[in-house]
């Protein structure tokens, strides 16, 4: 019998939060859920199946007892990998999850071939880049999270400055997932007005920065990364695919010539369907932006260059 | 495949049921098939702009032709005629049965891997029609019926109650309508079951009124029947295969054996998935309501052996399995 389910690897306060947004909003019938350390993907996914009983539709949650049985998923988010440490290089850390990744990657690869993968690990646009080498699948298939959730914490900027509604605001981010990414506030709207009648340029600058350091302003206050934002992101980019609804969403994903790049994985609006990414969609950028995108590029290249330089791919 | 529903049928009731898919995102497709192309277009774009306005990504189209359902996960039918002045209960039998096999052919030509909801009325009879025209397994013709009746008679509970509303879980079986086979024992509020909080004279009387709550209505409107809550029975329906819920829903199926009758519709709580009907579940009846059960099939069959008598099925090529 076949049935509409989601596999999540890394029951962390991330995946965790990703599959209690999808249990509550009904989205599939089933959720499994992954971690090395089993006890608390066993403890959560009890915890979440006994909440679904107030659920839209009383998704079924299981833990995995082993990688194998994250089978015959339709979507697998991966969200597993170590944060990085006091000593720790960013070559380091890169090598550390490129690994995970790897192992995690395989194991879908043999389990759950039909499924779209949507990548979560750090740094997210070099773990898309290393899911879509040790899979060998179409790029429709390899999806990361970036723009969904930089998107979000844009529009959260916008809302605190002008106090409208944020659920009506746009949230176009693309580049990379981390520091070179770009928010474009000027190309967004609040209920359809466009920003720049409702704020200044300094206020637009400002928009952009906080944007950026969205995520380390909550690491800032908690210690640790946030979750709620990212679980609820995940959750929107399964829904979309999941019901087809061919949504645009700025997402990491592998060029093949878009932008002028091939061979990198990067965030750009694509739209979100039962294929995964139907389509990627090329914004015109100005010269400035062009500039940034291709720093942000760069940094992700440097990123695949060490792994390659570790012989990874090799 | 791609995320379509199609809607045959573009009166209130297949609007409703088009309109509540299209406001709840539940596909992103829905096509809208009726005789009057026109009316099919001008709903669909209205019903579009409203999908805008509620910021979903629905998409509701109108076929211009059969060949535009193809692709359909899902076939709702709720084409059928209304009965006008001087036609007998058998002339409009067999009218909307001629219907409803126009469209079974179309269906089974065009979307061979749909999903069929029929809501046509006489509703068991038309689900039995679809299955003769169309030849699919039973788990992909589902009729609505239960549903409707169950919501109905959850909101007379309610009415005697006063409250609990939205919790109340009302159980029927069997043919859709005057012959309902209400299941008080599988019927709770909030998990508390009816008889504990009514007698059973008010029981019947609840049971009395949602027999009669469809001609209510008929008689209330002057022109026309309900579709609101018939319409919204078949969305829960539609969701149900679409997201592959597993929910347990009284149904108007094909039976097997089950509850003792094969090549006969009725109603009965089915689990619906992704694959239509996918589990036919069946409940220990007690003798009353066995013999409800059983008055029931014999009005539906006594329907059947009418289109068999006038020759409906004689060019169908799924032959009659034999009757009980």
């Amino acid at each position: 019998m076949k049935s509409r389910k989601v596999g999540i690897v890394g029951a962390g306060a991330v995946g965790a939060t990703a599959a209690y947004t999808l249990a509550m909003m009904g989205t599939c019938h089933e959720i499994v859920l992954f971690d090395i350390a089993e006890g608390v993907a066993k403890g959560k996914a009890i915890d979440m199946a006994q909440a679904s009983y107030y659920s839209a539709q009383g998704t079924i949650i299981t833990a995995a007892e082993d990688a194998s049985d994250i089978k015959d998923c339709d979507i697998v988010v991966v969200t597993a990998g170590v944060p990085r440490k006091g000593d720790m290089t960013r070559a380091d850390l890169l090598m550390i999850n490129a690994k995970i990744t790897k192992q995690v990657v395989e194991n879908i690869k043999e389990n759950s071939p039909d499924a779209i993968i949507l990548c979560v690990s750090n740094p997210l646009d070099v773990m898309t880049y290393v899911t879509k080498q040790i899979t060998g699948w179409d790029n429709n298939r390899i999806i990361g999270l970036a723009g969904a959730l930089d998107g979000s914490r844009m529009a959260y900027q916008i809302q605190k400055l002008t106090g409208y509604a944020s659920n009506q605001t746009g949230s176009l981010v693309i580049g990379d997932h981390g520091e070179n990414m770009i928010p474009l506030p000027q190309k967004v709207s609040v209920g359809d007005i466009p920003l720049t009648e409702l704020v200044s340029k300094q206020d637009m600058e400002g928009i952009i920065e906080r944007t950026k350091f969205g995520g380390a302003e909550i690491v800032k206050h908690l210690g640790t990364s946030g979750y709620y934002g990212p679980g609820r992101a995940i959750a929107h980019m399964v829904e979309a695919i999941l019901n087809d609804s061919k949504a645009i969403v700025s997402c990491c994903t592998i060029l093949d010539g878009e932008y002028g790049y091939k061979d990198v994985a990067v965030g750009v609006p694509i739209v979100l369907g039962a294929n995964g990414v139907e389509k990627i969609i090329e914004l015109e950028l100005d010269k400035e932006t062009k500039e940034k995108f291709d720093v942000s590029v760069n940094s992700i290249q440097d990123g695949i260059n060490i792994l390659k330089e570790n012989n990874f791919f090799s | 495949m791609a995320n379509k529903v199609t809607v045959i049928g573009t009166g209130n009731f297949g609007s409703t049921v088009a309109f509540i898919l299209a406001m709840r995102g539940s596909c992103h497709e829905v096509v809208l098939r009726g005789r009057n192309i026109d009316v099919a277009k001008g709903k669909a774009l209205d019903m579009s702009q409203a999908a805008n306005a509620a910021r979903e990504h629905t998409v509701v189209r109108a076929a211009t032709g059969p060949e535009d359902i193809a692709g359909s996960k899902i076939v709702v039918i709720t084409a059928g005629a209304p009965r006008t002045p001087g036609m007998s209960r058998d002339d409009l039998l067999i009218k909307n049965a001629e219907i409803v096999k126009m469209y079974s052919l179309e269906i089974k030509e065009h979307a061979p891997n749909a999903i069929v909801v029929v809501v046509s009325n006489p509703l068991d009879v038309m689900t039995y029609v679809v299955h003769k025209y169309t030849g699919f397994a039973r788990e992909r013709i589902l009729g609505m019926a239960g549903i409707l009746d169950a919501a109905r008679m959850a909101h007379f509970i309610y009415e005697k109650l006063g409250y609990g509303a939205g919790q109340i879980r009302a159980t029927v079986m069997g043919g859709h309508g005057d012959t309902m086979v209400p299941l008080p024992k599988f019927t709770t509020v909030a998990g508390v079951p009816i008889d504990d909080l009514l007698d059973s004279e008010e029981i019947g009387e609840i049971v009395k009124k949602t027999r009669n709550g469809g001609a209510q209505i008929v008689n209330l409107l002057g022109d026309g029947s309900a579709y609101y809550a018939p319409a919204k029975s078949t969305s829960v329906m539609v969701e149900a295969i679409l997201r592959d819920t597993k929910q347990i829903h009284s149904c108007a199926v094909m039976l097997k054996g089950e509850y003792g009758y094969s090549d006969m519709v009725s109603g009965v709580p089915v689990m619906i998935g992704n694959d239509g009907a996918e589990q036919v579940i069946e409940m220990t009846l007690k003798t009353l309501q066995r013999t409800r059960f059983k008055n029931s099939v014999a009005s539906v069959q006594e329907m059947v052996d009418i289109l068999y008598g006038n020759g409906f099925f004689d060019d169908c090529k799924e032959k009659k399995v034999g009757k009980k």
